[in-house]
């Protein structure tokens, strides 16, 4: 899969990386990794636990300097804080909130130093803590909030005063499921206005929201391109039989018959999960037709369909290739 | 932005949250209590030393010399000969004092941050130099506070006791604060540049108060060995200089500590810019 495929024709990068290595001792965290945001996509970065995630995240932040390689956000080094102030925002994945501080005062701290205008100062930290449904912590002691309500207070910080960039390290990460629902709204309500990468080891979370990813896995590139490319959904379908009637077995006869189907290239058959996986050539039909002309089949074939996706789910993609 | 404001920013969000902070209120409760009743005592002994002197002793001749003695230079014997002996016997327990409210009010000022990761929020906003320096300005303004606090309460205590003439109480008061502005800086800008290279706040407090202890150590081996270059390194051994009335020699020592807190807070600037967050 070509690096940067998900980026549009009128290709404009929000963040580059570049040769990206990091190395703590002997070693290695990151290792020469590649790859572009296009201005305006969310943007995810995908790996299991130690893949190097959060050590690329600290690079494009500026929190770690690259041991080689290079990291564009916006054409400046993440290191260019005073031509950067204002256009990139950040949520770090364990930093602490100053305990002392009140939400309020602490927002209001943050958006003089990434230099609002004055006037715009109160009204622009009551709208990010809006953002986040969190108006009523305005007064609230930064250390008496909840760990649902920090990381939105964090979050909210990070989406102030409109950057252009957002980098969101593990968003949701030991929240409870409301909670980390919450913030996904929150995170795709600002979709279309500014780009986001979202380091996150949630895939279904990443599937939702992001429009490309980059995989890691061990602090390498193992793949990277739009969701539709990672997940496949423009070349596969996996439809779900049932069985004909409780305890029956399914009725899986007519699946040779798909493998004759125009534009089908094969036809898998997993039947510990009772599922057909039918893969198409793209360039002569769509992920509709296909489906269309499969399930026509099977239900003229008196098939009992439980259910149908398109590509194999970025879970799924994921354990393939890490 | 420039780095002027954003110093500005930061070092007023310090002083805050130092005064805010639990350690911060009773530090500054201790130390304005303390010199409440340190005042108390030293013009009680004051009064005593003098009541004991024979009658027709001329208290001049006798500060002249002793301080004469205690600063072997004979010019400032003569400056402070006449002073409110309460407020000197103060300067010696601030700059006593110094090190270890510049140790307990600045440690964790850099290292806490980077334990819980707060500085974070701060370097995506500001330049790195700009975060230490706010930092350390904050932790010195802080200290100084508590400094003034504490001596207020003696020059208003003295004043009171003594019978003395408040405007010139305050004056010599202010006279004997400044000479702990610069050293303050001195040992705050060292406190800084060794609190910022370490993440664990504990860590960072043992390890200042470890740095300060061989200072004093350094200068008491070089008093004795009578190299008096390396005492120059101890930011208390400057005191006498900034007593003189001579403006040459006022300007030596706060070239002297200004050396020391520029060095400083250079290294912790330049260090803390490339470290990893």
């Amino acid at each position: 899969m070509s690096q940067a495929a998900s980026l549009p024709r009128n290709f404009e990068s929000a963040v580059r990386a570049r040769k990206l290595t990091k190395r703590f001792g002997a070693t290695m965290a990151v290792d020469d990794l590649t790859f572009e945001v296009a201005s305006g996509a969310v943007f995810g970065l995908i790996g299991p636990n130690g893949a190097g995630k959060s050590t690329t995240f600290s690079m494009l932040a500026g929190y770690l300097r690259p041991s080689y390689g290079s990291v564009e956000i916006l054409g400046l080094a993440p290191t260019a804080v005073d031509a950067l102030r204002g256009r990139v925002g950040v949520l770090p994945q364990d930093a602490v909130l100053p305990a002392s501080d009140r939400v309020g005062e602490f927002l209001l701290h943050m958006a003089r130093l990434q230099g609002m205008v004055e006037s715009r100062v109160l009204e622009g930290a009551q709208r990010a803590l809006d953002d986040v449904s969190g108006r009523d912590w305005w007064n609230e002691r930064c250390g008496n909030l909840s760990h649902g309500m920090a990381k939105r207070v964090v979050l909210a910080q990070a989406f102030l005063g409109d950057p252009e960039v957002v980098l969101l390290d593990e968003p949701t990460a030991g929240l409870d499921p409301r909670i980390a629902w919450e913030i996904r709204q929150s995170i795709r309500a600002k979709k279309g206005r500014c780009s986001i990468i979202i380091s996150s080891h949630n895939l279904n979370e990443l599937e939702e929201i992001c429009d490309a990813a980059a995989v890691i896995d061990r602090g390498r590139l193992v793949a990277t391109g739009s969701m539709a490319e990672l997940t496949a959904t423009h070349e596969e379908i996996r439809v779900k039989v049932a069985p004909a009637t409780s305890g029956a077995r399914a009725n899986l006869g007519p699946v040779p018959a798909l493998r004759e189907l125009a534009d089908v290239k094969t036809v898998d058959l997993d039947e510990d999960r009772l599922e057909i996986i039918v893969r198409f050539d793209p360039n002569r039909a769509d992920a509709e037709t296909i489906i269309g002309r499969v399930l026509k089949l099977l239900l003229d074939q008196q098939v009992r369909i439980s259910g149908v996706t398109k590509g194999r789910g970025l879970e799924k993609r994921v354990m393939e290739i890490t | 932005m420039s780095p002027l404001s954003e110093v500005s920013l930061i070092t007023w969000r310090e002083v805050r949250k130092t005064f805010r902070s639990a350690r911060g209120g009773a530090l500054a409760a201790i130390s304005v209590l303390g010199g409440g009743a340190v005042s108390m005592l030293f013009a009680s002994f004051d009064r005593m030393t003098r009541e004991r002197l024979p009658p027709g002793t001329d208290l001049h001749a006798v500060r002249l010399q002793f301080f004469s003695a205690w600063y072997k230079e004979p010019g400032v014997g003569e400056r402070l000969a006449d002073c409110p002996y309460a407020l000197w016997m103060m300067l010696i327990a601030n700059l006593w004092l110094a090190p270890l409210l510049v140790a307990l009010m600045t440690f964790d000022a850099v290292s806490g941050d980077l334990q819980r990761g707060t500085v974070r929020f701060w370097v995506v906003r500001a330049r790195r130099s700009s975060c230490l320096l706010g930092k350390a300005l904050g932790a010195w303004v802080a200290v100084l506070a508590v400094s003034l606090a504490m001596n207020a309460i003696v020059w208003a205590a003295t004043a009171t006791i003594e019978h003395m003439n408040a405007l010139y109480v305050v004056g010599w008061g202010l006279r004997f604060f400044a000479v702990v502005v610069p050293v303050t800086a001195a040992w705050c800008a060292i406190a800084v540049l060794l609190g910022s290279q370490l993440k664990t706040p504990m860590l960072s407090l043992l390890t200042i108060c470890a740095t300060f202890f061989a200072f004093w150590v350094v200068h008491v081996a070089a008093m004795v060995t009578r190299r008096d270059w390396l005492s120059w390194a101890y930011p208390n051994a400057y005191d006498s200089l900034f007593l003189s009335a001579d403006p040459a020699t006022i300007g030596r020592g706060l070239l002297g500590t200004g050396l020391i807190t520029g060095l400083s807070v250079t290294a912790a600037v330049l260090a803390f810019d490339r470290r990893d967050l």
